[in-house]
């Protein structure tokens, strides 16, 4: 007997990484899985069935139940496919995990249309192009699961991924209002903000994290438990959203890694300021200091830089 | 004097509503701006150069300055276009506000691709587009003040709006990257999270917020937009409130403020929480699925609400079964 017995799970980008370890931990808890990977490279070149065959094989091996599917979620076309796949090989669907991603990265200045549009493509478009077939069947059906993956590169900002991070910020804005779309009819919308080294994370260089530091730009610190990094850590929190215990868990975003689970503030006002009448310059001047105070610049500008405003005292917070 | 005296704006969508608010406000602050607007109708459709004109004309009026734009941010020439159109007149690019914004509100289960498209090309592309070129001079000039229009929407949620929500939180997390590559060249990028009564706000009929209410969904206006008990004014105020503080953001005084969401709407102007751990289980090593019931739903979830619970008539596996159940 496993928590997932029976249910019909599709995990897009499931070939390797984190998607491979959630695939294969769904099917070992008893669920039958699409296994959908095209098998491209991490910036979204390419084309390979071996990734998704490679898991497929595996999780038959293991007892398990799985079919390939090769498509693009970047597609209308491919999202439905997957999801047809599902309803045609066991005559439903009941939760649809989008974990494919690609980068593209580059600093703003440098980002090309087509970096820009190839990122957003996969993992912003790519959701709902999985979640809108998905949620037809699954309101009908009045039973559902939809997961999403955002990253701590937008829920908290990371240099040289404007598109990366524009993207998972707005898997964890769309999560929320499939969320609110889908609750009544029994179906759970969340966001997950994994941590793991993949493929995915080696391609950023040792250097750019160096020179980060360089440059005052935070990094993210490291914390208990970053010794244990590897995907399989992210499937067991993934899979128990599917389960019939997590029925009332929805709208959330969770950041899990290393064994760390936590759930993400929502982004709801933290300090506020307020006037009787309308704001004027002087009257900001005077109380942003006590709205803003102890909040600091990620990336303060460079100091040799002649910055307008520097110099002068900000009023002490009345 | 004003505290934008002699920068050089462009804002994007400023035909109307807040952008045209924020347009006057910093036309009287001294700043030359570029008007942005194709006048369109709330759904992107149709084209008028009426509501530019009009907001060029006014300023002008109230002996300010401004050329009007036409563009539409939705394609990567508009937004070139219209960084060009400052620098050619001007010489410059100081502030950029990323205002323009449609909707398309449906149900997931009933949202055709092309509204998804549309909605994210204007509010989330759309900023990119005016964005990059805007970043690439400022850059070079070392200065620049970025100022991007998100929504609770996807902030918080709300229903029927996923391709508006995933496009506003988008804009979050977009600002949050652009704060990261910019601010060391003395460049800052936040975010504008507005309340307003605007020709928008208005398309959302009051038949939506009722059955909403109704069904026990948690709206956007209803949760935590803004302090509860207020006795300030807020809410349904004119976009005129919204703009002073965008003025302070792109004022030198702001220069060390960067990466972060602000909600303003009427007398109230409020940071936002980062969304970052706020509570957290840990387990040294790989968790069983016993073990993540124990901690999810005695520790984790303690307290959370579920913002759209399932119907009391809807049978949910689960909805009965204790916590610990699992095996």
């Amino acid at each position: 007997m496993g928590a997932l017995d029976g249910r019909n799970i599709v995990v897009t980008g499931s070939g390797r990484g984190i998607g491979a370890e959630v695939a294969k931990f769904v099917a070992k808890h008893g669920a039958n899985v699409v296994v959908n990977d095209p098998g491209v490279n991490v910036d979204g070149s390419g084309n390979d069935a071996g990734p998704a065959d490679e898991v497929v094989k595996e999780i038959t091996a293991a007892g398990g139940t799985a079919v390939a599917n090769y498509d693009s979620v970047a597609t209308v076309e491919g999202g439905e496919n997957m999801i047809k796949q599902a309803v045609d090989a066991w005559g439903r669907v009941d939760a649809v995990i989008h974990v494919a991603g690609i980068l593209r990265d580059r600093m703003v200045f440098n980002m090309t249309e087509e970096e820009w549009n190839a990122v957003i493509g996969v993992h912003l478009d790519g959701y709902f192009n999985v979640a809108k077939p998905a949620s037809i069947l699954m309101r009908q059906q009045r039973f559902g699961r939809i997961i999403g993956f955002s990253s701590g590169s937008g829920l908290n900002g990371n240099a040289g991924q404007a598109n990366y991070g524009a993207a998972k910020a707005g898997i964890a804005g769309m999560t929320r209002c499939l969320a609110r779309d889908l609750g009544r009819y029994g179906v759970t919308a969340n966001s997950i903000s994994p941590g793991a080294n993949t493929r995915m994370t080696q391609s950023v260089p040792e250097a750019a994290t160096a020179l980060r530091q360089r440059a005052g730009i935070a990094v993210q610190a490291r914390r208990a438990g970053d010794d244990l990094r590897g995907p399989e850590l992210v499937a067991p929190m993934v899979g128990y959203l599917c389960t019939d215990q997590a029925w009332n868990i929805n709208g959330k975003v969770f950041y899990v890694n290393s064994g760390n689970v936590a759930l993400a503030h929502e982004e709801t006002p933290y300090r506020s300021i307020q006037t009787h009448e309308m704001w004027d310059l002087e009257l900001l001047e005077q109380r942003v200091p006590t709205l803003m105070a102890g909040l600091a610049n990620p990336a303060p500008p460079a100091p040799d830089l002649d910055i307008p405003g520097r110099g002068v005292l900000t009023p002490r917070p009345s | 004097m004003g505290a934008l005296d002699g920068k050089i704006a462009v804002i994007t969508g400023s035909g109307r509503g807040i952008g045209q608010a924020v347009a006057m406000y910093f036309a009287q602050q001294g700043a030359k701006v570029v008007v942005n607007d194709p006048g369109v109708n709330v759904d992107g459709t149709g084209h008028d150069a009426g509501p530019a004109d009009q907001t060029v004309d006014q300023i002008k009026a109230a002996g300010g300055e401004a050329v009007a734009n036409y563009d539409t941010v939705s394609s990567p020439e508009g937004g070139e276009n219209m960084i060009k159109q400052a620098v050619d007149t001007w010489g410059r690019i100081d502030v950029l506000c990323n205002v323009a914004g449609i909707l398309r509100d449906r149900m997931i289960f009933n949202m055709p691709a092309e509204e998804w498209r549309d909605v994210i090309d204007v509010h989330l592309t759309g900023q990119f587009h005016t964005t990059k070129p805007a970043a690439v001079l400022m850059r070079q000039q070392r200065y620049g003040r970025i100022l991007n229009w998100s929504s609770t929407s996807g902030l918080i949620g709300n229903t029927g709006q996923a391709n508006y929500g995933a496009a506003k939180a988008g804009v979050a997390g977009f600002t949050r990257v652009l704060a990261k590559d910019l601010g060391r060249y003395g460049i800052t990028a936040n975010v504008i999270a507005p309340g307003a009564a605007t020709r928008m706000t208005q398309s959302v009929p009051d038949s939506a917020r009722e059955l909403r209410s109704r069904a026990g969904i948690s709206g956007a206006a209803s949760q935590g937009a803004q302090p509860p008990e207020s006795r300030y004014k807020r809410g349904a105020m004119g976009p005129e409130y919204v703009a002073p503080m965008c003025a302070y953001l792109a004022s030198d005084n702001a220069w060390n403020i960067n990466g972060y969401i602000f909600n303003v709407s009427g007398g109230t102007v409020s940071v936002a929480n980062h969304p970052v751990a706020m509570r957290t289980v840990f387990n040294n090593g790989v968790w069983t699925l016993p073990e993540l019931d124990d901690a999810v739903q005695n520790v984790l979830m303690q307290g959370i609400d579920n913002p759209a619970p399932p119907r009391d008539d809807v049978e949910v596996p689960g909805r009965d079964l204790a916590a610990k159940s699992l095996s």
